[in-house]
């Protein structure tokens, strides 16, 4: 089950019909859900209400997030709330049935916990799990494998993949999205002088985007606030044992003044790998609480589809070192994006440090070096985990002011 | 809104009273207040069928078969209205008129009217295309006549594709009336929903529960290896206050209780479903306090097997009852003369796998078909796609024909519905939206 409770739930839904009935209102409609529902709170919106003020988020960056990039400082409020309108926008695909929200769940850290990997056209199962787009603006490189280099020419991959959104073609999305008066009207007022064209659709995408941040977690103000009681003891464990012994933060870096938890390198972590060459024989199938079959693998063989093979960053290098490498992915907010790895097959923060601390996929060759046993008790893993917990950006989780 | 969905219970409430003949269903699985009863021979079947790639033209299509024996083209197609696209056709349902056929396409939440007055040749009248835009809810499932009115039951919803939906109450003509969440966590509820089912002697609607977009659209293998998306089915059913279209208690079913059927013989006051993920069987019935109770009477096959039920059809005297387990292919008839303690009497294959049953009003004709959801369907050789006809003598299933929807071009054979040549009296007068729509 989605984790958004009923009342979060009412909340986004009235919101949404508000949101349809009023297609003006984004920057009210933005606010609220961070607020109320993931609680990164892009306060400086509020008091951006000329609709060309420049870089609103700019105002007032939550701790622990480093500057952001330049481009930011040119986007406006219009672009953001046109960003905003098409990121919800079902309509942008070719049938009307998925928008960029259906994966990038604003309940879910803007990650889905709805499945492993994502589900695009009608039901065809991706190669990945959905990312969190919260702070995506740092990102130099987008996708687990870094295909794209900007979130402006980003959109146009799921907008046209057959298997995502499905358009097929620029000029076909164009020419609908110039159908739309609102549209219309939004596009020459965010940009003016250029009106609807492939880059401006890309840039008032990338604009929403750049809003989508997160910091201020108990970490942020325990590291960079001088709140020492912001961490338990056990979560303070937990992060020296995750800038120590456990090595995460040599690839989930922290520098001294922010943390954006990632490297932006890639690493093959033996993930894809053991997704290549493990092969169950029966499969542990949960039908409702309490009530667990294994099944053989013929029976669930003949209801699967192919699953298409995935190398990795290797597809876009060429490189032999990239084979199964994919982007160290932030780990703010982790413990709302579950589940885990750029598939989506390890399903909880436990069982993640167990993979690592076994030494990942030990038959994979081609394994990071980096990677490898560790050695942790219990009572360290658990501490390791109490520490990612503490990630969550502080609104995000709904606690800080409990 | 509630004050309009009030009004045409009122006349709901007149039309039951004034013609009791109504209380009974038709064939066997219909609302109670579907007219024109096909209680003889059914003359056509109209399979709502999902576009495959690779197969005809790919779209969704009304197929319209001839099952009258003494036609010469009995077991035939002869009719095909192709719809554009594939939205993922699945269930459909007569206006309480039974002059209109409403059929739902899970994915794109279109819903497409036919005009069924000329059985041999339905048109397509009418395509409602903001049911989710206007309701936030995702893909309409069942369509359930009620005087003057249809009720569709969404399976998602907009914001995260996910089960939580609801229920949205539309004139015959296609406009909305009202719409009403499933019940959630204030009722112990999980706010999904599946089938509809009406008793109106208890003023009494039963709602059942599955999954959302993301499940129901996914492929079946992918979903079944993914412990995340398995925590999202439903476990629950919801009593609601019929007249007052509201939710008055949720009963516990675990494992993705699904179709709904009342019995149809008078002074019962009981109804069945099955939980396709545990295989059993559940009767829901008051108990000695007046209080609705659900419990688990059967299993159906071998549970660990996960044979996964699915369409269930009760025979008009409610003593028996199809079961179809869709991973195996195999009905199975079950002796449900005791409620507390059905007993499977008779099983056969069908195929590679079979999703849909439906019987005629005297239970001597049963039909089948295999489309369960486009990426849930068997893969490859098994994936069978098929209409068979068989006659039931009470002993044993003997088959008339079949129909392969693949080599025929057409696609997926999901729901059936029985029609007879046009009998004007019995059907409804047509409206003035689809008079117009008709003309041009």
């Amino acid at each position: 089950m989605t984790r958004v409770n009923q009342s979060e739930w009412q909340v986004l839904k009235s919101l949404q019909k508000a949101f349809r009935r009023l297609r003006l209102f984004f920057p009210f409609l933005f606010i609220l859900v961070s607020i109320t529902c993931f609680g990164v709170a892009p306060l400086s919106l509020l008091r951006a209400a000329d609709s060309n003020a420049i870089s609103p988020q700019a105002q007032s960056l939550p701790l622990g997030l480093p500057g952001l990039p330049k481009w930011v400082s040119t986007v406006t409020t219009s672009q953001i709330e046109l960003g905003g309108k098409l990121f919800f926008d079902r309509g942008l695909s070719f049938n009307n049935t998925l928008s960029c929200s259906m994966c990038h769940l604003p309940e879910d850290a803007f990650a889905s916990t709805q499945s492993a990997r994502s589900v695009g056209m009608e039901g065809r199962t991706l190669q990945r799990n959905a990312p969190t787009l919260l702070n995506v603006v740092f990102q130099e490189m987008l996708f687990h494998d870094g295909r794209e280099t900007s979130l402006a020419l980003q959109a146009w991959l799921p907008l046209l993949h057959p298997d995502e959104m499905a358009n097929p073609s620029i000029g076909y999305l164009i020419a609908r999205v110039k159908d739309d008066p609102d549209y219309v009207r939004l596009f020459a007022q965010a940009f003016p002088g250029r009106g609807i064209d492939p880059m401006t659709l890309g840039e008032a995408l990338a604009a929403f985007q750049s809003t989508l941040l997160s910091g201020n977690s108990r970490f942020d103000r325990w590291r960079f606030g001088g709140e020492e009681n912001a961490l338990s003891e056990a979560e303070k464990r937990g992060f020296e044992l995750f800038a120590g012994k456990a090595n995460c933060a040599s690839c989930h870096t922290i520098d001294d003044a922010h943390a954006l938890f990632s490297d932006s390198l890639y690493y093959n972590t033996g993930i894809g790998y053991r997704a290549l060459t493990q092969k169950s024989e029966s499969y542990n199938i949960q039908l409702a609480a309490g009530v667990v079959v294994e099944v053989e693998s013929r029976y669930v063989d003949a209801i699967s589809g192919p699953v298409p093979n995935d190398i990795g960053r290797f597809a876009i290098t060429l490189d032999e070192r990239d084979r199964w490498a994919y982007r160290t992915p932030t780990l703010r907010n982790v413990s709302r994006t579950e589940p885990y790895m750029h598939d989506g097959s390890i399903g909880t923060l436990d069982a993640v440090v167990e993979y690592y601390n076994e030494g990942g996929f030990r038959k994979d060759r081609s394994l990071s070096p980096l990677i490898k046993p560790l050695g942790l008790t219990q009572i360290e893993r658990d501490d390791l985990v109490a520490f990612l917990v503490s990630l969550d950006g502080a609104e995000a989780s709904g606690t800080q002011n409990k | 809104m509630k004050s309009k969905f009030l009004s045409g219970l009122i006349f709901a409430a007149g039309l039951v009273l004034a013609a009791p003949q109504a209380l009974h269903a038709d064939e066997t699985c219909n609302s109670p207040f579907t007219a024109a009863l096909v209680t003889g021979q059914e003359q056509f079947m109209h399979v709502w069928t999902l576009g495959m790639v690779g197969v005809g033209d790919e779209s969704d299509k009304l197929v319209t078969v001839d099952v009258d024996p003494k036609s010469s083209n009995y077991g035939k197609v002869i009719h095909s209205l192709s719809v554009g696209g594939r939205g993922e056709a699945h269930h459909t349902g007569f206006t309480d008129d039974r002059r209109f056929l409403w059929a739902g396409r899970l994915d794109d939440s279109k819903i497409i009217i036919f005009d069924i007055s000329k059985p041999a040749e339905p048109k397509k009248v009418k395509v409602i295309e903001d049911f989710a835009d206007r309701t936030g809810y995702v893909g309409p499932h069942t369509f359930y006549a009620i005087p003057g009115r249809m009720i569709v039951q969404g399976l998602s919803n907009t914001m995260d594709h996910g089960g939580k939906t609801g229920i949205v109450v539309y004139t015959n003509d296609g406009e909305i009336v009202s719409q009403h969440d499933m019940p959630g966590d204030d009722m112990g509820g999980d706010a999904y929903g599946y089938d509809i089912g009406i008793n109106p002697n208890q003023n009494t609607m039963l709602t059942s529960s599955f999954t959302g977009w993301t499940n129901y659209m996914m492929d079946f293998g992918a979903l079944v290896k993914d412990p995340v998306a398995m925590k999202n089915f439903g476990n629950t059913m919801a009593v609601w206050d019929f007249k007052a279209m509201k939710p008055i208690k949720v009963l516990k079913v675990p494992g993705a209780p699904l179709e709904i059927r009342w019995s149809l013989r008078p002074g019962d006051d009981w109804a069945l479903t099955s939980t396709a993920l545990t295989s059993k069987l559940w009767l829901i019935k008051k108990d000695d306090q007046g209080e609705w109770q659900a419990k688990a009477v059967s299993d159906i096959g071998d549970p660990s097997k996960i044979p996964l039920p699915v369409d269930i059809s009760i025979t008009a005297n409610g003593k028996g009852l199809w079961v179809n387990t869709f991973l195996d292919g195999t009905t199975r008839f079950f002796d449900i003369s005791d409620i507390e303690n059905p007993k499977e009497v008779y099983s056969k294959t069908i195929g590679n796998q079979v999703n849909m049953v439906s019987q005629s009003w005297d239970g001597k004709r049963v039909y089948f078909t295999t489309s369960l959801l486009a990426n849930w369907d068997k893969k490859g050789r098994e994936n069978d796609q098929f209409l068979k006809a068989y006659d039931w003598d009470g002993k044993e299933l003997t088959e008339k024909f079949a129909i392969d929807f693949v080599k025929e071009g057409l696609g997926r054979a999901h729901h059936m519905k029985f029609s007879a040549k046009p009998n004007s009296s019995a059907l409804g007068s047509t409206s003035e939206t689809y008079q117009s729509l008709l003309s041009n």
